[in-house]
């Protein structure tokens, strides 16, 4: 049929078949102009033709043909990479002047450095990496024997990259960044070189560029397939080539005298910062928008590729990210790998380092593809020797349990923004895995007879896990909660509330804690009991163990912010929180939503709030007390803690946010009436989560 | 999706009373054009012409324009509708010409179809908006907004954005709560909350 035929209004239109574009297989070109101005004239002013599913994302989706800020097919340059390349966009070699060829393959490695921190950053690899004509097209960079090695690495370590991105799944990110298509790259022995270039004063400042560059690559990919081995056998080596790394990249930066000093590509003018290449030269052989149409169908967007110092950097702190991870001492406490995590995290490592950590702690549904769940959960709930083998392990619930902890650790991999999101969802999970438990537990020792293991054992584990499992519930609420300052989420207003909820929160989670070390303990002791032991000299012994009295400093901060925010509120009018709409009761529920759904704690509401803080004055000692006995109680505890730096940093912290906030207190106390001029903020100085006042004089 | 920076004021500010802008609701086809000109100019992301028209077209009476001596000034375009069993309103675009900003113009467009939402059943109100967009989170933090999301990398240059949300008072979460602190706390207290006619304030711009 030379001809299809259209129907609008009722009229049938001729639409010719366009034979100026060659049909394929199963398609042919139509030209349809004529139907659509005749629908067009059918349709009334602002009348829109629409379905019952043309929706907000169809109708944002829609494009205006032609128009190049929304038309990704719309052609900027060449229509194809094959076009590209038939109009000398990437000629190989570079340039037959062997300086000028030196210099440009220096550019191009220059600038995939460049483009592929971009990609890591959140790009797509097609608008970055695979802008590259050469990689797009590697076969015939083969004569080209520096080139080609260069692109070949460079897809090996892409491919690296995704795999260990994908592998992590967390969808935390747009998977723009595990959108690829790379074949496997042929293994090619790099062949005998002559002098690089025929410049003999400039021979040794190029091969020094070029080996610190090839050298940096290498050491690069060694580091990721070390990093993948399993049970972080590849750490220590990893490490190494880590070491090699940050070294090559000191090279390469020292490089760029001389290589921006070369007048072999011309001057380059000034600006140097934001170019992605040392010597501040355009590369050859690069189109973004060769890629675009295959971005479709969003609109066509330009990326700005990072600087060139920039792109070090970025790989200078990746590798300082990855050194950590391959420091860590795979510690096989579940309070270790947390404690390590969230250490880990206060680094803000970006997507491939946390994706790195998350397949190290979590490998084939074990702990670094090492130590079963149950025993992990045995070990952290204290659980006595004999549930090593015991069938506990089969029982669904308890499998669930151990799911719950491996799908914790991987959301703590993730992004804070993401992460906090998690946290917030699984909390209902949690409290609903501990009444399942203690039904499950109910039936497992209903029948006493038939298991290995007497009752008072029964008894124990069952206690064991319930209060462990608790004790995580409100360390996860107490993340999620704490998360919130991190990512800026409360505004001063709001923070009273917030340092409420958190103070209900740490008093449950050190409640919780204490009882859980009490309880193996008691274990503990009571195997070493002696007989002389009297009652009141265990009592007069007995220690809060430092870890619940780190807790209690938290508790004493928490409560002292929110009680001089609701006294100021109170008294000064400071922080209200007004609006047309809705009171501070919605702000209360919003906030906390989650965890009142999960009943996290019980019996807490607005209500609650209200009756604790309504009362608030400045002048009440109870409130200095509070910032005075944290400082004290952090003083005390730096004995307990001397070998661990990262408590001996947050008890630093703790008393400066208690020191200031004292002397602040005492001040606006003294200064009675807060006279117009004077100002109180509360600002993050001393500590990211507690806060501390400054009075200043407008 | 978008809103302009509040705080962003050029050298040059127009000088204006607040009374000479006048406020009207989208009235039709002739407005399209002005709320056009007006997004494009001042917002970053294309916007097909299908999507002004899926909202204007849908709820024209959740959309607004300010005018000073008859030349559009600012608009506000929203949308209302069910998700996930909530009926929500959004505010997807909110722009103002730059030499009239820090005027409350902003505001009193935002307030204006939030109001509507309100009259119209609307539990809750949201929006996203840049983390770096200090004027628009002051502006619906006043309103009562809370960050209820951080969004990683929203935006295409790599900008976190906020998800806000305005909640409305509804009577069950005051009845719940106070049924909760009869139940758990005795302190005699029947009904804790305050009427909720009283603390809608209206707001005078």
């Amino acid at each position: 049929m030379a001809e299809k035929g259209g129907v609008a209004g009722g009229r049938d239109v001729y639409v010719p078949i366009n034979p100026s574009i060659p049909s394929g297989e199963q398609t042919v070109w139509a030209d349809v102009s004529s139907l659509l101005e005749a629908t067009c004239q059918d349709l009334r002013d602002g009348e829109l033709i629409h379905g019952e599913n043309f929706n907000l994302f169809a109708a944002m989706s829609a494009l205006e043909i032609m128009d190049p800020k929304m038309d990704s097919g719309m052609v900027c340059r060449y229509y194809s990479v094959d076009e590209a390349i038939e109009n000398g966009a990437a000629p190989v070699p570079l340039s037959f002047n062997r300086t000028v060829d030196v210099q440009c393959t220096i550019d191009i490695m220059d600038h995939l450095l460049a483009c592929e921190a971009t990609w890591h950053k959140g790009h797509s690899l097609a608008q970055t990496v695979f802008s590259c004509i050469y990689l797009l097209r590697l076969d015939r960079t083969s004569s080209h024997a520096l080139l080609h090695s260069y692109c070949r690495i460079i897809r090996a370590t892409c491919n690296a990259v995704v795999s260990v991105v994908s592998d992590a799944r967390t969808h935390e990110e747009e998977d723009l960044f595990t959108m690829t298509y790379a074949p496997s790259s042929k293994k090619r022995v790099l062949e005998d070189i002559e002098p690089l270039q025929t410049d003999l004063d400039l021979e040794e400042g190029y091969c020094k560029a070029l080996l610190c560059r090839l050298r940096f690559r290498k050491h690069f990919y060694h580091v990721l397939t070390c990093m993948r081995r399993p049970q972080g056998k590849g750490l220590e080596l990893a490490r190494k080539h880590i070491a090699s790394c940050l070294s090559e990249l000191d090279c390469i930066l020292k490089s760029s005298e001389f290589v921006r000093g070369n007048p072999a590509c011309g001057n380059c003018g000034d600006g140097i910062e934001d170019r992605t290449t040392a010597s501040g030269c355009q590369p050859i052989g690069f189109d973004a928008s060769l890629n675009s149409r295959l971005s479709a169908p969003t609109p066509p967007r330009s990326i700005r590729i990072l600087g060139w110092k920039k792109a070090i950097e970025y790989f200078q702190k990746l590798l300082h990210d990855l050194d950590i991870i391959c420091s860590y001492s795979l510690d096989p406490s579940l309070e270790g790998v947390l404690h390590f995590v969230v250490e880990f995290q206060k680094f803000q490592p970006d997507l491939v380092a946390r994706a790195h950590l998350q397949l190290l702690l979590v490998q084939d549904g074990k702990l670094y593809g090492r130590d079963p769940v149950f025993a992990v959960i045995s070990k952290a709930a204290a659980l006595p020797d004999i549930t090593k083998n015991h069938d506990l392990q089969k029982n669904e619930t308890v499998i669930q349990l151990g799911q719950l902890v491996i799908s914790l650790l991987k959301i703590l991999c993730t992004n804070a923004a993401w992460q906090r999101r998690k946290l917030g969802k699984i909390l209902q999970d949690w409290r609903v895995i501990y009444v399942q438990l203690e039904l499950a537990f109910r039936k497992e020792f209903a029948d006493i007879s038939s298991s290995s293991i007497d009752e008072n054992v029964c008894m124990k584990i069952s206690k064991h896990i319930l209060i462990w499992v608790e004790e995580q519930t409100y360390w996860i609420a107490s993340r999620f909660l704490v998360l919130g300052f991190e990512l800026e989420l409360y505004s001063p207003h709001e923070y009273c509330m917030v340092y409420w909820y958190i103070y209900v929160i740490l008093i449950k989670l050190a409640e919780k804690t204490h009882l859980k070390m009490l309880k193996s303990n008691d274990t503990v002791k009571r195997k070493g009991k002696k007989k002389r032991d009297s009652p009141k000299d265990v009592a007069r012994d007995y220690q809060i163990p430092p870890k619940v009295l780190f807790l209690q400093c938290h508790i004493y901060l928490a409560e002292g912010l929110t009680m001089m925010l609701a006294a100021l509120k109170n008294e000064h009018k400071v922080f209200q929180s007004l609006g047309p709409f809705n009171t501070e009761h919605e702000r209360f529920f919003q906030h906390f939503e989650l965890l009142q759904k999960a009943c996290i704690p019980d019996n807490i509401s607005y209500v609650s709030f209200e009756e604790s803080t309504m009362h608030a004055r400045l002048s009440t000692l109870v409130m200095y007390n509070c910032f005075k006995d944290a400082q004290r109680i952090a003083k005390d505890l730096r004995s307990s803690f001397s070998n661990d730096p990262d408590r001996m940093a947050e008890l630093r912290r703790i008393e400066q946010v208690a020191e200031h906030n004292g002397v602040a207190l005492n001040l606006i106390c003294r200064l009675g009436t807060l006279d117009p001029s004077l100002k109180v903020y509360f600002e993050f100085s001393h500590h990211p989560c507690f806060a501390t006042a400054v009075v200043k004089r407008s | 999706m978008e809103a302009t920076d509040e705080a962003e004021t050029s050298v040059e500010t127009v000088e204006f009373e607040a009374s000479e802008i006048e406020y009207a609701s989208y009235g039709g086809e002739h407005h399209l054009p002005l709320i056009m000109r007006l997004v494009d100019e001042e917002l970053s992301e294309p916007y097909s012409i299908f999507t002004y028209r899926y909202f204007v077209y849908l709820w024209p009476h959740l959309s607004f324009l300010a005018f000073h001596r008859g030349k559009c000034v600012g608009t506000v375009v929203c949308k209302m509708g069910e998700h996930r069993n909530t009926f929500r309103g959004y505010i997807a675009m909110l722009v103002v010409l730059k030499p009239y900003r820090g005027k409350g113009i902003a505001t009193e467009l935002v307030t204006r179809s939030i109001k509507v939402m309100m009259e119209s059943g609307c539990e809750e109100v949201t929006l996203e908006a840049e983390v770096t967009n200090k004027g628009a989170l002051a502006l619906y933090g006043r309103l009562g907004f809370i960050r209820a999301k951080r969004l990683f990398r929203y935006y295409l240059n790599g900008v976190d954005a906020f998800r806000l949300k305005l909640l409305f008072p509804r009577p069950e979460i005051h009845s719940s709560l106070a049924m909760m602190s009869t139940m758990n706390e005795s302190h005699g207290q029947n009904d804790c909350m305050p009427s909720e006619e009283s603390l809608l304030v209206e707001q005078s711009l």
